[in-house]
Formats: C-alpha cells, structure tokens, sequence
C-alpha cells in the first residue's frame, strides 16, 4: 500500500530555473492495484515515482508504505520496502557484473549483507529456475556479463530481480521506453503477468496513452504537478485513447497535438 | 642483473604489490581515484618503524600501521562522501596533510631500524640468506591477503562493494548504502597500502617521509600491468594479476636501469616508471602492428 498526502516538491528554489513539480498531489493505492501514471514532460511524473523511491528529498507532505511513515527515509532504507525498474535499460543492472551477481545484489535487498558467499549453489539453482520463466534461455548464461545482453532482456531480467526479495510494491519509470515496439509489448506483458502473479502493488509511469488504459487497474493524469485525473473500474473501462485525449486538452485548456503524446 | 639484484626486484615487487592491491581496490572496484596512498604508504612505516625503535612488538607495530593507514583512508572518504569534495581532490587533501603527520610521527624526516628486532627477525639465521628470506616472507603475507581480499570480494558485502563502485545508482536502488561501502573501501584499501609501509620500513631497515612520493604511480602501473597481461573476470585471477604485475614491473624496472648500454642511472627511476605506465596505458589502445600480417587479406575472408 503506498499513499501520498499533500506532496509538494521544488527544484531549484530561489534560483531563476525554479521549477515547481509536484504542487500537492494526493494519492491512495491500495495493496494490490495496478496504476499508471501518464501526463507530458514536466507533469512530476518521474518525480513522483522518484518521491516515494527517496531519490527525491520532499518539501512538504507526507509519504507512507505500508502504513509506515517513510518521509525521512534515505533511498536504500526505501528499497527494503519498494522495487523499482529504471526507464535506461543500463541503469538497473550492472553491466560489468554477470547475471548471476546482479540477482545476488538483488536476491539480499533488504536484508544483511554479510561476508558469506555472494553466489552458493543453492541460489545458483533458485536464480535458474526464476529466470528460466522469461523463456529468453538466459538459464545457460547466468555467468555472462549483463552488458552483453540486449535492452529488451535487461529490462526483463530488471523486473525478475525486482521479484527476487519478496517486494510488493513495483514501481517501473517508463521501462519500456527505450525499446522497440514489439519488445516493448514482451516487457509490458511480463510485467502484466508478474504483477499478477506476485499481487503486486505497482505504479507505472508511461507516455503512452494506450498502455496506460491497457495495462493496470487504475490511471492517473498529472498535469502540472497536479492530478487531474484519476479514473478506475467501470469508468476507465469505457475510456479509450481519444477521451483522455479530449480530457487532457480540456485540462490544459487548449488543443493538444494528438500525437505529441502517443509518440514517445 | 645479479642474483641479489633479481631476488631484491622480487622483494620489493612483493611488498608494493600490496600497494596495487589497494589500487586496485580503489580505482577499480570503487572507481575512486585516490592519491591518499602517497601519504599512507609512509605513513604505514613511519608509525610501525617509531613504535619498533621504541621497543614496541613487531607485529603490533606492524598491525598499527596498518590500521593507521585504513583511518587515512576514512577520512579521505569522509572528505567526498560527508562533505562533497571531489574524490581525486579530497585525497590530495589528505596525501598532503600526511606529510606533516608522517614527520611528527617520527619526529625527524626518517628512522632507521638497524639492530632492532622486526618481523623477520624469527625467520633470519635458519641456514637461508637474509636475501632469500624476505622475498619469502612477504610473499606468503601476500599470497594470504590476495586469498582473503578475493573472499571478500565475492562476499555479498563485497559484491554490494562492487555495485557501489559499478553503478551506484543501482546498488542504491537495490538497498545498498553506498556511502557505508565507500568507507569501508576506503580504508580497506590504505589499510593495505599502510601494511604495505609497514612492510618496506622492516624489509628496507628505515622509514623516510619522501618515501612516499610516485606510491600512486607504481600501485596504478602494476594493476594496469597485471590486467593487461591477464585478462579474466575471475575475482582471484583479477587480484593475481595486480601480484604478477607489480613483480613484473619491478624486474622491468631493475632489467632497465642494470642495462649498462642504456646508460641509466639509480636517479632515473622516475622518468623510466613514468615511461613505462605511459607504454603500458597507450599500449592496449593500439593494435598490434603484426596483427596486419597474420591475418587473411579481406578478399579471401568473404570467399
């Protein structure tokens, strides 16, 4: 469960670049609903997500995981509770590391880090079985390096680590941005199935408005570091792509280019 | 070049090979360049040389150098981590603060331990020339940190040590305090270096504050030395290779300056070391001129 109350954050206070991105945004996610977020450049969509991550200092409100207050929390206290796949394939893994070692990195989150083996037989065997259900046969090549593998599989194996430790709550900042269409369709329906499968709590930050009413229970529109939208169930259902395009520009006041958000 | 000549290149070799071995700690798995060991090298003898001259045990001398050596590296850590100074900067910082501390640690630019009883003393006499042993007994010392640091590397504190200096945005994502893992590296690897010090003032029989100087140059040629000659993804052939190439480089070194025809000098040092990292960095970005000749003109290849 995440829930966000009254969130305000600014970049560059005092300074001519100041740009205020978050301006009170209020946000209950129940355990188990999948959310996506979209909104254009400089809605406070990556903000957001990277708020309730703490890679993002808050200027007032409050965030809470789980019924614990997590305000004040550094990033990696954070990642006991929360899993995140980054929008660049390279930033979620490590590429001069093999596979193997980047879900031991994974496999400990949240817990000790001791000075026993990083890589027994044991998780050598857990870490095969869990990456053999990508179906991409990276079961044979945990000792590869993980910068020999190709964006699309990075990000899948990204999403696998971030099962690895029992997290339940994903948050994914456009993962698939960087891919092409088809692999893109790949990660999306892997991450369909392993929120399912694991009932996971997560949000997902996209650009596209068609993912954000295919995938999820639930989308948000942020606009300005505002929500303007929050729809769900019967609601959404009836929406498609044209209405949140309506939506948005009635939002903003003003017509929108109907591709500047599809592509992207 | 003599047989004590060969047998010191070795010696000395083994004894900064425990310079690389923090180096590479540093540079590599940390990606934190730090010139600190200029500093904590001599500092390492000049606190283990002070402690023996005033009739302090051998060992715990030697132990304290070390660990004077690891507190170097903490504060240089705590110089970037703490107060956001850039890494390369902050241990300058700290390098040029040691000097000043090196001399009141011993009260005198150098100390010399010429009747004093040092670690070797134990094994000396025992039918084994003095020249002999020591290459010996820094080189089980060696072998015994290169097998520990190597468990530690593939420990999951030190993989997360490795992500820290990886993409540290990753291991932060994936719970890993990086600051807390930079401390730590920091002072493990001028903890190795101080030994390292601690070593060369009982092998050498002194400590001098300008013992110090170029430290940085020998660690970083002997690690790039090593993993251009042995290139492998195995943590313990990685650690390995920093040993085989600080000997490496200390042979090169006296085979240079014994070469009567170069007509090099002992005072030349610094110029061939400094040629030599020069070679050794250009080298692996240039292809080798043979490689023209063995393989098979294009037109064959697509036949």
């Amino acid at each position: 469960m995440i829930s966000v109350r009254n969130l305000y954050v600014t970049f560059g206070r005092g300074t001519p670049l100041e740009t205020r991105a978050l301006r009170g945004v209020d946000i209950e996610i129940p355990q188990g609903q999948f959310v996506t977020v979209i909104g254009s450049n400089g809605a406070g969509k990556s903000t957001l997500l990277n708020t309730i991550t703490g890679d993002v200092p808050v200027e007032k409100g409050q965030v809470t995981i789980d019924g614990i207050d997590v305000t004040r929390w550094p990033a990696p206290k954070r990642a006991g509770l929360v899993a995140r796949v980054f929008q660049d394939p390279m930033a979620g893994t490590c590429e001069g590391l093999s596979i193997e070692e980047n879900m031991a990195l994974a496999h400990s989150r949240g817990g000790r880090r001791g000075l026993g083996a990083a890589i027994t037989s044991d998780r050598r065997s857990l870490f095969r079985d869990h990456i053999r259900q990508l179906g991409l046969g990276l079961e044979d090549r945990l000792g590869d390096r993980m910068g020999l593998l190709s964006g699309g599989q990075r990000q899948a194996v990204s999403l696998l680590m971030a099962t690895l430790a029992g997290m339940k709550i994903l948050l994914l900042d456009e993962h698939t941005a960087a891919l092409d269409p088809k692999t893109a369709d790949f990660v999306l329906n892997l991450t369909r199935r392993i929120v399912a499968e694991h009932g996971l709590t997560a949000l997902m930050v996209t650009h596209s408005m068609r993912h954000a009413l295919d995938y999820g229970d639930r989308t948000v529109m942020l606009h300005e570091g505002r929500v303007v939208l929050d729809v769900a169930g019967a609601e959404r259902d009836g929406l498609d792509v044209p209405d949140l395009l309506a939506m948005f520009s009635r939002v903003r006041g003003e017509e929108l280019a109907d591709d500047s958000l599809l592509l992207g | 070049m003599s047989q004590i000549a060969f047998l010191g290149a070795i010696e000395i070799g083994l004894v900064y090979s425990l310079v690389a071995l923090g180096v590479f700690l540093s540079f590599r798995v940390l990606n934190f360049p730090d010139l600190t060991v200029d500093g904590s090298f001599p500092l390492g003898a000049a606190v283990t040389a002070t402690l023996i001259v005033n009739g302090q045990d051998p060992w715990l001398a030697t132990l304290l150098g070390t660990v004077a050596g690891a507190i170097a590296g903490v504060v240089t850590a705590a110089l970037n981590v703490r107060f956001r100074i850039l890494h390369l900067l902050a241990s300058i910082l700290t390098m040029i603060a040691l000097f000043s501390i090196n001399l009141r640690v011993m009260g005198r630019p150098n100390v010399a331990l010429i009747s004093q009883e040092t670690v070797l003393t134990p094994f000396l006499g025992h039918g084994l020339s003095q020249a002999m042993v020591k290459p010996i007994f820094v080189g089980v010392i060696v072998l015994v940190v290169a097998f520990l640091l190597s468990r530690f590397l593939t420990s999951e504190f030190g993989l997360a040590m490795r992500a820290t200096g990886a993409n540290a945005r990753m291991a932060r994502a994936q719970g890993i305090s990086t600051n807390q893992h930079t401390y730590v590296g920091m002072a493990l690897s001028n903890a190795l270096v101080g030994l390292a010090g601690a070593l060369f003032a009982q092998t050498n029989g002194f400590a001098d504050v300008t013992v110090g100087v170029g430290t940085i140059v020998v660690g970083l040629a002997a690690v790039i030395l090593g993993e251009t000659l042995i290139r492998s993804r195995s943590i313990l052939v990685m650690v390995l290779a920093c040993i085989v190439g600080s000997v490496l480089y200390r042979l090169a070194i006296q085979l240079a300056l014994s070469a009567d025809f170069l007509g090099l000098k002992a005072s030349d040092l610094n110029l061939v070391t400094a040629v030599l990292v020069a070679i050794a960095l250009i080298l692996p970005g240039v292809g080798n001129p043979l490689a023209r000749f063995l393989k098979r003109p294009s037109g064959e290849a697509t036949r």
